[in-house]
């Protein structure tokens, strides 16, 4: 987990996930690395031009084991973007593999480069 | 184009500096100032739990290694191709080594993934299991 930002009512850190942003030629990528958050558990909103991610973390409290040591816990992750109008935004994506959150924002028709043909005079 | 909204978004104060610094976002893993992957222990009669948090790997990208004394994590993530706008999750190969100090039943190990959370289960031999003696007193 990253950067711990805020500490919510009920104790659980609010982690914004790191994050990679990636343009190929299919459009824009978003990889977001959330373990530990099932498909259930994630949200996705999408409002104008914002999406929003947020998912929260379910270990399960180790049933009579002894913790000897802590690097991570639970956690809620939350993070925003703001997407432009050369997004598709009927045809995003999402898919959760290994913990992580792939969103594909294909680039809309008109914004894809297009090769003019010169005719010669 | 895509624009994430954090608070950071646009600002270049000293503070700002500081942080950029400590979570560059191009940082190998190898570079980062902790260790990757971050590591839970937990143990109890008859068995040690070492749990991981590996996202964007599969079970099968693992290299788990269990010697004498020692359980040895590692493998490598790979970069998405493409162009980058931002990047901030580790990439290269990365290494953990976790001590057993307790005799262990090499043969029963077990691990799992799921969501990205790496599970190895060490069961501890029968001779390090803790023994009640019965004292006869005279």
């Amino acid at each position: 987990m990253s950067e711990i930002t805020k500490t919510e009512e009920k104790g659980l850190p609010r982690v914004k996930p790191s994050t990679d942003i990636v343009e190929t030629d299919d459009g824009f990528f978003i990889y977001m690395d959330m373990p530990g958050v099932s498909k259930e558990a994630l949200i996705i909103d999408l409002n104008e031009d914002e999406i929003k991610v947020s998912g929260r973390t379910a270990y399960p409290a180790p049933d009579g084991e002894k913790l000897v040591h802590v690097e991570f816990g639970n956690g809620e992750y939350y993070r925003g973007f703001t997407v432009s109008h050369i997004v598709d935004k009927s045809r995003i994506k999402a898919t959760v593999k290994n913990g992580v959150l792939e969103l594909h924002l294909p680039k809309a028709e008109k914004a894809q480069p297009r090769k003019i043909d010169i005719q010669m005079g | 184009m895509v624009i994430d909204f954090s608070p950071f978004f646009g600002q270049q104060t000293p503070l700002d500096r500081i942080f950029e610094a400590f979570w560059s976002p191009n940082m190998a893993i190898s570079q980062r100032p902790y260790s990757y992957p971050p590591v839970n222990i937990s143990e109890d009669e008859e068995r040690i739990v070492v749990r991981c948090e590996i996202p964007g790997m599969d079970i099968s990208e693992l290299d788990l290694t269990l010697t004498e004394s020692s359980l040895v994590v590692k493998g490598e993530r790979q970069a998405a191709k493409g162009k980058y706008y931002r990047q901030e999750r580790p990439t290269g190969a990365f290494q953990r080594v976790v001590n057993i100090h307790a005799p262990i039943d090499r043969d029963k190990v077990t691990a799992k993934m799921k969501d990205g959370l790496l599970e190895v289960v060490i069961p501890k031999s029968e001779a390090s299991k803790p023994k009640k003696i019965s004292i006869d007193i005279a």
